[in-house]
């Protein structure tokens, strides 16, 4: 145990940093409204009236379960070629990242709208509420409780997620620990630094979501869930 | 796909039980390292609890590749000692599990009522002794299914193991790609292959989930 830390070593590199700070956040927040998108899609699948549309639904959420992120990656950046469709690192990443965090997404989504009983829509509808306005001011206020400390750990799930997108050659914070860390051989402060970089984002999402959980819910509301 | 199967399948097979094996060995040691931070969290002492909590905080806010190079390249400079390529993944997905096996240790001892705990002590038990026979076999049932899910987990991330060079399921499959060309072939064939694998195994934790029901009580 006598490594001897010089954090000076890196600071060279540090001038990087917010850039790849920036692929790694850009990333993921393109990733998040997409996989939300897909979400709300896939939960209005396994909802639907139709057997088939329920087994699809089904079947893409089980299949994105149990399946590794990273040989999705792969399949999206090696396999697609083949069929002639040529994509970059970050639009591969983009693309293997929100099919499976639309899976989980969907699940979410669903375990919210299953919360409300049948009862509910049948009282609103008797009342001459429309269809919007049954979603706007019964369904979404109680289902919103549901998802929110959910939907805050699908979003640092996919924080943590983007990191992959280094192995296709995006340069994200965990591509910039590996080019730093080859390059001064200097790996525990690298990894410092990386680390910090992903543990502030991911709490700071923690944090906001408790933060605002409180606001919206008031002091009751305690961040479930993880 | 099929002529690939046909070509490579036994070698596919055999990754696929190395992959199982070590995602197995990370879930048990990430297993032992969690009950002992859970053990941790449901402490008496406050400093022991934050302790811990920051250490699940930690580790469930690192990603899963940035700990497989930390354990490939930080981690022998620390100890002084080089790892293979086998042991660094094992760590990392101990750390990765740990941190979950610890969220599932404390929930399953925190859904044993307080007054079962009061109970055993005014009984003149000892924590052991509580832990031995009032809470540990009631915390287990609940533990149990939501292990299934971290061994689904630990399995997944076991293919971050090929970034560090360590030849598992999906090394094998990109060694075969490089060779025949056929990525679509092999990578269609490996992720079909880990769905069969996890959708095996939640199968079976449903089955145990359903043997004991404690799901819904």
């Amino acid at each position: 145990m006598s490594y001897d830390l010089n954090l000076r070593t890196v600071v060279p590199y540090l001038g990087s940093l917010p850039e790849a700070a920036l692929v790694t956040v850009g990333l993921s927040v393109f990733t998040i409204v997409l996989s939300l998108l897909l979400g709300i899609g896939g939960a209005l699948l396994r909802r639907s009236r139709a057997v088939t549309f329920r087994f699809v639904g089904a079947a893409y959420v089980e299949f994105m379960r149990n399946t590794p992120l990273l040989v999705l990656l792969y399949l999206v950046y090696f396999g697609l070629p083949q069929l002639g469709l040529r994509l970059n690192g970050f639009q591969a990443a983009l693309i293997a990242l929100t099919i499976n965090s639309g899976a989980y997404m969907t699940e979410i989504l669903r375990g919210g709208l299953m919360a409300i009983p049948r009862g509910q829509y049948e009282a609103a509808f008797s009342q001459g509420m429309t269809g919007f306005q049954t979603f706007r001011y019964i369904v979404f206020p109680q289902v919103f409780r549901i998802i929110y400390p959910p939907l805050g750990n699908q979003f640092i799930q996919v924080v943590l997620g983007s990191s992959l997108a280094s192995v296709v050659a995006v340069n994200d914070v965990a591509s910039w620990m590996q080019t730093a860390g080859s390059a001064t051989f200097r790996y525990i402060e690298t990894f410092l630094v990386a680390g910090i970089v992903y543990v502030g984002l991911c709490q700071a999402i923690n944090l906001a979501r408790i933060v605002t959980g409180r606001l919206l819910f008031g002091p009751a509301h305690v961040a479930r869930g993880r | 796909m099929s002529s690939v199967f046909a070509d490579y399948g036994a070698l596919l097979l055999r990754a696929a039980g190395i992959t199982l094996w070590i995602s197995w060995l990370g879930l048990l040691l990430g297993g032992l390292l969690g009950a002992a931070v859970g053990l941790a969290r449901t402490s008496r002492w406050r400093v022991l609890r934050i302790l811990a909590l920051l250490y699940t905080e930690l580790f469930r806010s690192i990603p899963v590749l940035i700990l497989m190079f930390f354990c490939y390249f930080g981690l022998p400079l620390l100890v002084g000692l080089d790892l293979s390529p086998f042991a660094a993944a094992t760590a990392a997905l101990m750390f990765a599990a740990s941190s979950l096996m610890a969220e599932v240790v404390r929930a399953g001892i925190d859904s044993v009522a307080r007054g079962q705990w009061e109970a055993a002590f005014a009984s003149g038990m000892r924590y052991r002794q509580v832990m031995r026979h009032i809470v540990g076999p009631q915390a287990v049932r609940v533990m149990l299914p939501p292990s299934v899910g971290v061994y689904i987990a630990t399995l997944k991330e076991s293919s971050l193991a090929s970034i560090i060079g360590y030849v598992e399921l999906t090394k094998t499959a990109l060694l075969i790609r490089e060779t025949t060309g056929q990525s679509l072939e092999v990578l269609a064939t490996i992720t079909l292959l880990y769905f069969v694998i996890n959708y095996g195994i939640s199968l079976v934790g449903g089955a145990l989930e359903r043997k004991y029901a404690i799901a819904h009580y």
